[in-house]
């Protein structure tokens, strides 16, 4: 019977210290190997679940592409034809518009900060602050705004809303740029090293800090600040200036470092707000440089175009990425059922084998007896019987190193592959029998080991066996349950793998039998694990053997040789 | 009456059965002293040769006189079938089964008495209907008192 997998998530990434990307940064010759061998190898399984490391598909590069293009000839539509047309002043769609954009951005500001609590990127911290600081102007906009929440501006006077209008568009672009340039770090510094609350609190306190200064010294400074509104409707004529040519220049070069780095699904939606912050420009100015004009009311519907943009792309992402998830999860617990169904049948197989010769021993050892016990015993018989059971017995032991030979045959699907990320794969697939016995996982991969080949199937149910008969060992105990799975390089350019538990440990007198076939501790246990480990290994050119852990527990250690393909080109 | 021990051993042909012959001669003597009558015949039937050595060797110490098939069509083809006092037979072999074997020899011989042996335990779970006289199912490896007995009881029960 498979067992039951509990309705859980294995414990990829959680328990398990991810195995770090910056692998390839301590070890570039390493990195080199391991992506030639697999291209997946470097990259943590949980990293391909997020978004800031997912890169668009075509379709969603032509959709970005498209909304570009459309939004451009929406736009020359709005200052040529359609300029002509005239709306009225509706100060209520003020007040809509910037609660509007309140929302989305606190809200995209939320999931981003999320994402970095996972992620734990610099880059993601960086761009959710950036949200936040948004959200925040924009509550400045409309105190400031005149003749929305009271006749006047609430607070400042009639430049203030207009600074605050810059303030957003340039410092936004700004954290953009950063956003880009912290990406392009090493894996090493990409990662937070310190606390997630720690890094959530000062992002906020600054960014909050950073908004609250800028509100303070354009309220106070109305009278001071160059005068971008000739009056509360009328821009002046150094709006392009003062206004125009920096949102330009820090949108451009926001748009560009976007372009240089890597792609990533965020990076292509935020070069799309960059380029709607760009098209608010000559919209804002051309042909009437007033407020509540066309255009004017064409660049409120594109900012809250741009400020849901990420928004959405985000929610869509995650609902897809959660049926992607969903599919994986599934498919790895099939892959795991069908795993122990094949181990399964095959131990049956093997102990119906073993059960003819032993049927075959016990019934003509109770003949011999049968023969020896009469009132004239027949020593004839009885002699005849035991070389019987002895033939028999060599009979069970010719079968036994069939089944040894079997696995040695195994040499066509030889590959080679690094063990650390075997090691990663067993302790996922045994990752809800881990959680349901709550064992604390150590894994300790070594990353300078060299790359082994065999058969990848038969050593990951080596490795699933040692792990599973660890749980098996430490669920009868109490705490604590502490697994450690290592790697190492061994001496003669060999790998040795350990696989340590803190349950009872073995009996002295059990050491040299434990790996005999037949031979188990454990109630109902067909004793055929270890014996078929250690065929496994020893196909391989390898060696199993156990120990005691200290302070209690049992070590179970097998070595392998190198791969010669990867030493020699070493 | 057919002379129950013709010279052509059938089961010559299944088995290597040098050592076989002088065996039998021995074992037709010792039970025609002891039992002043000749002894109960009973067959086995399974694929796998050291079982079916083991079952001669644990008859055989209880003074039965045994024969040898490694499958059921061979018992069903050989000339012994009318003469056996019971049949111990495997259930899973390749060809005809021993479930399979049961049903054709109940046409027959409904009264003769049957016990199979498996290596599957599950097998006790879900038996087919197989009718006529009682079925004893063993699972291997069994007791080889056990049996024996088994064997006597159906026996005592056939001659009734």
């Amino acid at each position: 019977m498979p067992r039951q997998a509990p309705e859980r998530w294995p414990i990829v990434g959680r328990t398990i210290p991810p195995l770090p990307a910056n692998v390839a940064a301590a070890e570039p010759a390493s990195r080199k190997d391991a992506t030639m061998l697999n291209p997946d190898a470097v990259v943590p399984l949980e990293q391909q679940f997020l978004l800031s490391n997912l890169s668009p598909g075509r379709t969603q590069k032509r959709v970005a592409l498209g909304m570009v293009v459309v939004l451009l000839i929406a736009s020359c539509l709005i200052m040529g034809p359609l300029s002509g047309i005239r709306l009225g002043t509706i100060n209520a769609f003020v007040a809509v518009y910037a609660t509007a954009m309140f929302v989305t951005d606190s809200v995209t500001a939320v999931l981003l900060f999320a994402q970095f609590s996972i992620l734990r990127s610099h880059a993601i911290l960086v761009i959710a602050s950036g949200y936040l600081f948004t959200a925040l102007i924009i509550v400045l906009y409309i105190l400031a705004f005149p003749g929305v929440l009271a006749p006047d501006a609430l607070i400042g006077g009639v430049q203030t809303a207009a600074w605050l209008y810059v303030t957003w568009h340039t410092v936004f672009p700004l954290f953009v740029i950063a956003y880009a340039l912290s990406k392009d770090n090493g894996p090493d510094s990409r990662l937070w090293q310190g606390s997630v609350r720690a890094a959530l609190f000062w992002s906020v306190a600054w960014t909050t800090a950073l908004a609250a200064a800028a509100g303070f010294l354009f309220a106070r400074g109305n009278a001071d600040l160059p005068r971008i509104m000739v009056d509360p409707l009328r821009f002046g004529p150094n709006w392009p200036y003062l206004v125009g040519a920096p949102i330009v220049a820090v949108c451009s070069s926001a748009i560009a470092a976007l372009w240089l780095r890597r792609r990533s699904v965020l990076d292509l939606w935020l070069m799309v707000v960059m380029c709607l912050y760009l098209v608010e420009v000559p919209l804002s100015y051309y042909p009437a440089p007033v407020r509540f004009s066309t255009g004017w009311y064409s660049v409120r519907v594109v900012g809250f175009l741009s400020s849901s943009l990420v928004l959405a792309v985000l929610l869509y992402e995650i609902t897809t990425l959660y049926a992607r998830l969903l599919g994986a999860v599934r498919g790895q617990r099939r892959e795991r059922e069908a795993r122990l169904l094949t181990g399964d049948a095959v131990a049956a197989s093997m102990a119906h084998e073993m059960r003819q010769p032993l049927t075959a021993m016990v019934t003509t050892a109770d003949a011999g007896f049968r023969f020896l016990n009469r009132d004239a015993p027949n020593v004839e018989r009885a002699k005849e019987a035991f070389r019987r059971i002895a033939a028999d017995g060599h009979r069970a032991g010719e079968l036994v190193a069939s089944i040894r030979a079997n696995f040695r045959s195994d040499v066509t699907e030889r590959t080679s592959f690094n063990l650390n990320e075997l090691i990663q794969q067993a302790l996922a697939l045994g990752g809800s029998e881990l959680q349901r016995h709550r064992v604390v996982v150590a894994a300790e991969p070594n990353w300078h080991v060299p790359a082994v080949s065999g058969n990848r199937v038969q050593l990951q149910q080596v490795l699933l066996n040692l792990i599973m008969n660890a749980v098996d060992a430490m669920a009868a105990r109490s705490e604590p349950r502490v697994l450690t799975v290592s790697s190492e390089p061994s001496e003669g350019g060999r790998v040795k793998v350990s696989v340590a538990d803190t349950g009872p440990g073995i009996e002295p007198a059990d050491v040299d039998r434990i790996f005999n076939p037949l031979f188990s501790t454990k109630p109902g246990g067909m004793g055929m694990g270890l014996s078929i480990c250690r065929a496994i290994v020893e196909a391989h050119d390898g060696r199993l053997w156990c120990s005691p852990n200290s302070p209690k527990g049992a070590v179970f250690q097998f070595t392998l040789p190198a791969s010669a393909a990867v030493t020699a080109g070493a | 009456m057919v002379d129950p021990w013709p010279v052509d051993d059938h089961h010559i042909f299944l088995l290597d059965t040098q050592a076989r012959i002088p065996a039998r001669v021995r074992k037709l003597k010792i039970s025609l002293t002891m039992t002043g009558r000749p002894p109960f015949l009973i067959a086995v039937v399974d694929d796998d040769q050291g079982i079916l050595r083991s079952l001669e060797y644990l008859l055989e110490s209880a003074d039965y006189a045994v024969r040898l098939f490694a499958s059921a069509s061979e018992l069903l083809d050989s000339p012994w079938l009318p003469e056996l006092d019971c049949l111990i037979s495997d259930v899973d072999m390749p060809g005809t089964d021993g479930f399979e074997l049961v049903r054709l020899i109940r046409s027959s011989r409904p009264e003769l008495a049957i016990i199979l042996i498996t290596g599957y335990p599950d097998r006790l779970a879900h038996l087919p209907p197989l009718g006529g006289s009682e079925l004893r199912l063993f699972t291997k490896p069994f007791q080889g008192d056990e049996l024996l007995q088994a064997v006597s009881a159906a026996l005592a029960n056939a001659r009734k």
